[in-house]
């Protein structure tokens, strides 16, 4: 059976960590990286279907990750995750069609529902 | 109706208190302290919250939180210094500790420095320098209470000195590039061999080993153990560093045996197997652990979980004599199994041949000796003993949500020490549920239960609310009064009438909580949540429904409310191991909830104890209890103190003859200002009139002056001087201060005095009653008997009681408003029920007589 692929990327380690521990537990397949580049290498080689990426972080960005993304693969869902409500932020990531915008602590059934939602569940 | 200008003044704030300014002061004061400290209560159940694992959160949002805590708690103390006039200086001295504990965690700085700790002071933010075994032995002894024998850690900070001070971290260093070689390793631990040991070093830990010969005396011989960072922790590292056992307590022996066991740190498989996990050569610290010798009957391994069969049975191997022969597989030992229960059942044993056993050598280290002939084909372990040891291995495994493979030893006196705890190593290809991932259908379809079986009777369905998710079963254990928590059974669930921070005494070992009433932001909620104890609170009728004795399982794991199941539901709670446990595995999860430590528990539990001070609270936790208790002493002094200078007093115009008059300080009486007497029903302050009501409730005044016999009637006269007065108004007797929300009163009944000071408010942890009685005509015997019926009917209510001679004071808090309506109606009849009842307490099974009376309503003397 193929999994979904899910990849995480922020530059705190607990997040990824606790992403791939409870999202792992239904079934998807997830990569965790601390920043931005190396995961943007590994998304030209591998396709995802839902990518969760911190908005903050040192060197790329989060609206980086975002418009790479839908450079590469138009359909994969994009899920942004950001320790400050920046109502700015919100509306140019909405503008650059990110699938949704969650204020850090995100509830982990939230996210997963929001997942669900991107893949089309 | 309330006079018009009367509301007015209300309206603009120009109506001024008759009791004075100072007392209105006070009391705005005392109300700003409580909303602080709600604020700042509120701050700690949504961090329990966040990091409870339900939520990403990232340290940005651990800063802003403790940022908010912070000022909250600050403010708390400014507004508190003020209500006290300072009265209590090093609570400031307090702040600053805890605040400077938890920003060193948030900041990753914790670290205490020492080179010896001993595992009394061991705490979690402190694990790292003692390495993961001495760190999961300490929270055995200090969380979980169970026999550890006493111990002593040469830390991490003196394994950095230790190799610094001889250069051998740049052998370490050189090391780092490649594969090291062979011979590299071995020069390496001949470096640490013939290293000397720092003189600070050397000094702390002959003091320690001063400390342990004045205990135990100069027969005290140690075990030296290895304790690696992460070692029992994540990785069982079983066998991959040194022990030295049977090591006399002298300097050079003990500094000896540590350099040994240091070295080990570098053999080549220790080496190879901590680069699979992910440590090059020199990067994982050492800790050492020097722990006392037990002179051991008996001791082996216990296994919390069968690691190949049924994992609802347990295994113990024992054996004579010291464990070694049990550890290294030397000697065929006695096996039990026993089924994982509150009672565990042994469900199988076998005696094994036990040719050789291990015993202490004369002068140190280990001998391993023929087992006399007829110790061979004896079992080692008496039922009793093998049952014990279970309860302790469930228990512990309870604790770090992981089976555990369990070193013990029962001594020549019969007391069982546990001398080591790590995760068991569970195959995880044979599938058992503790090791696999599963995700876990929904539950709690109503008319449905989880495996379809008929027999699983559901008790109540939906009720309360959840304090801590999770499953949790047991028998249950009807707690009535707190001291009924001495006959607490291990892994029993706890249910009573009320949420009671004295619960805390029974928290590592209870499987669940329920409580008929309660609320989310008590105090004892937050021990649940620290203590991760599954919880659900205000289920209304919980103690009448549910039968002591009675085997119960609590789902409290879903979403919304809970579930209380007849019988052990074993798939529950394994599903919700399943769930739980593996958040809790994640190192940085449990590294950045390690601040919590300092936040949320609960320590300072009762007022009453000596430890209730500044210098006892150690969590933020309890510096706003400790404002709490405090700001409420200080009103019922100063409200008496209000009383006095009152000038303008309303009388209370009831049925019966208690001759109360009132001052209200805003909102208390719906009266006009001129107005000098009042009747029930324009009373508006809610305790007051509860009081009152239960007060004048039929039948308990229809009984005239009981007669006194010779010696009571001599005694009240010789007591005469003190309290006669019939003049109420400035005597400070039978005088109420109340706001709508707010009731002090002093009453004083034939010869004995009440002070009742309450607080009854919408916010349930706001709201308290202070309860003190004194005094009395007969003599002390009767009137002690008197003070004894009246603790024991408060404590049914869930009362914190003191009673010293024939004074009594009684304190309750975090109450929901009706039902502290509900209390103080009680609490009327009993004031009036009991007004002369001690003149017919003639023997002590009267008291038991008059409190069943009390109970059922019969008020009849």
């Amino acid at each position: 059976m193929n999994a979904y692929r899910i990849m995480v990327i922020d530059d705190e380690k607990i997040v990824g960590d606790m992403a791939k521990m409870s999202l792992e537990k239904d079934g998807y397949m997830v990569e965790t990286f601390l920043n931005a580049e190396p995961a943007l290498a590994r998304l030209r080689e591998q396709k995802f279907d839902v990518v969760v990426t911190d908005l903050k972080m040192k060197g790329i960005d989060g609206m980086e990750v975002l418009r790479t993304v839908k450079k590469l693969y138009p359909e994969t869902r994009v899920i942004m995750i950001t320790a400050f409500a920046n109502l700015d932020a919100a509306i140019e990531a909405l503008r650059a069609e990110v699938h949704d915008f969650f204020p850090k602590p995100v509830k982990i059934k939230e996210l997963k529902a929001s997942i669900q939602r991107a893949l089309g569940g | 109706m309330k006079n018009l200008a009367v509301r007015l003044k209300d309206i603009l704030g120009l109506r001024r208190s008759q009791a004075g300014p100072v007392f209105d002061l006070l009391f705005s004061r005392f109300k700003e302290v409580l909303e602080e400290n709600n604020r700042a209560l509120e701050i700690i159940t949504d961090m329990g919250d966040k990091l409870g694992g339900d939520y990403l959160f990232d340290i940005a949002y651990l800063e802003t939180a403790y940022s908010k805590l912070s000022f909250a708690v600050r403010d708390s103390l400014f507004t508190f210094d003020l209500l006290t006039q300072k009265r209590y200086p090093h609570l400031h001295g307090a702040v600053d500790r805890v605040e400077s504990s938890i920003k060193k965690m948030l900041y990753n700085i914790a670290t205490s420095g020492e080179m010896v700790v001993f595992y009394r002071d061991i705490s979690w933010d402190t694990s790292h320098e003692v390495g993961g075994k001495n760190a999961n032995l300490a929270e055995v002894r200090n969380y979980l209470r169970l026999n550890v024998p006493d111990a002593f850690v040469i830390t991490t900070h003196a394994f950095d000195s230790f190799l610094g001070y001889n250069g051998i971290d740049k052998q370490i260093e050189v090391l780092k590039g490649g594969e090291p070689q062979e011979s590299a390793l071995r020069q390496l631990r001949d470096s640490v061999l013939t290293a000397k040991i720092p003189s600070e070093t050397g000094r702390v830990v002959e003091k320690a080993l001063e400390e342990m010969k004045s205990r135990y005396g100069e027969k005290c011989f140690l075990a030296v153990r290895s304790s690696a960072e992460e070692e029992d922790a994540d990785f069982s590292f079983a066998g991959q560093f040194d022990t030295r056992l049977n090591i006399p307590p002298e300097l050079t022996a003990v500094m000896a045996a540590y350099k040994e066991v240091v070295a080990s740190l570098f053999s080549p498989r220790a080496v190879s197997y901590q680069r699979q996990l992910g440590y090059p050569p020199g990067q994982m610290k050492m800790a050492v652990g020097c722990m006392a010798m037990v002179d051991a009957a008996v001791s082996g391994v216990m296994y919390s979980s069968h690691p190949a069969g049924d994992a609802n049975t347990l295994l113990i191997n024992a054996a004579w004599g010291l464990g070694s022969t049990v550890v290294e597989g030397r000697s065929d030992a006695d096996l039990y199994v026993l089924e994982k229960k509150a009672d565990p059942e042994i469900v199988d044993s076998r005696t094994g041949g036990k040719e050789v056993m291990a015993t202490a050598g004369k002068e140190r280290g280990i001998e391993t000796i023929r087992t006399p002939g007829d110790m061979k084909m004896m079992q080692s372990l008496t039922g009793e003993q093998a049952k014990e040891l279970a309860r302790q291995a469930i228990l512990i495994e309870r604790h770090f949500r992981k089976p555990q493979d369990i070193e013990w030893a029962i001594d020549r006196k019969g007391k069982i020490f546990i001398l080591q705890t790590r995760p068991l190593k569970v195959d995880e290809t044979t599938g058992s549920s503790l090791s696999a991932f599963r995700i876990v259908p929904r539950r709690g379809i109503p008319g449905e239960s989880a495996d379809g079986s008929s027999d699983a009777k559901v008790l109540t369905r939906d009720k309360g609310v959840v304090i801590q998710r999770g499953v949790g079963a047991g028998r249950v254990f009807i707690a009535r009064h707190p001291e009924e928590l001495d006959l607490f059974p291990k892994g029993a669930v706890l249910v009573a009438a009320h949420d009671s921070s004295d619960y805390v005494r029974v928290m590592p070992y209870v499987s669940a909580i329920i409580t008929d009433v309660g609320t989310p932001t008590s105090h004892m909620a937050s021990l649940c949540r620290e203590f991760r104890v599954p919880t659900v609170v205000n289920t209304g009728n919980a103690t009448g429904i549910l039968v002591h004795g009675e085997e119960i399982t609590l789902d409290a794991d879903g979403e919304g409310n809970a579930t209380v199941y007849r019988g052990i539901r074993k798939e529950l709670l394994d599903s919700a191991a399943a769930r739980s446990a593996r958040m809790d595995d994640l190192h940085e999860f449990r590294k950045k909830r390690y601040i919590l430590r300092y936040i949320a528990p609960l320590n300072l539990v009762d007022p009453l104890m000596d430890d209730f001070t500044p210098e006892g609270c150690k969590t933020m936790h309890d510096i706003i209890r400790f404002i709490h208790e405090k700001s409420v002493t200080e009103l019922v002094e100063n409200a008496q103190e209000a009383k006095m200078r009152s000038q303008t007093l309303v009388k209370l115009d009831i049925s019966v003859p208690a001759g109360i008059v009132v001052i209200d300080m805003g909102g208390g009486l719906d009266a006009a200002e001129e107005q000098r007497s009042i009747s029930l029903e324009r009373v508006s302050s809610l305790p007051l009139r509860a009081l009152i009501k239960g007060m004048i409730h039929p039948g308990l005044w229809k009984s005239d002056t009981v007669s006194l016999k010779v010696n009571d009637f001599l005694s009240s006269m010789m007591r005469m001087s003190d309290i006669v007065t019939d003049n109420a108004t400035h005597s400070g007797y039978n005088l109420a201060v109340v706001t709508r929300e707010y009731l002090n009163l002093s009453l004083r009944f034939g010869y004995h005095f009440t002070t009742l000071d309450c607080y009854c408010s919408e916010t349930a942890r706001n709201n308290h009653i202070y309860f003190r009685f004194a005094g009395g005509a007969t003599d002390i015997t009767k009137r002690s008997r008197r003070i004894s019926l009246i603790a024991t009917v408060l404590k049914g209510y869930g009362f914190s009681t003191k009673t010293k001679g024939d004074l009594l004071t009684a304190r309750l808090s975090t109450m929901g408003r009706d039902e502290i309506e509900v209390i103080l109606d009680h609490l009327g009849r009993l004031i009036a029920y009991t007004r002369q009842l001690d003149a017919v307490l003639h023997d002590d099974s009267a008291v038991e007589r008059y409190i069943k009376n009390f109970t059922v309503g019969n008020y009849d003397l």
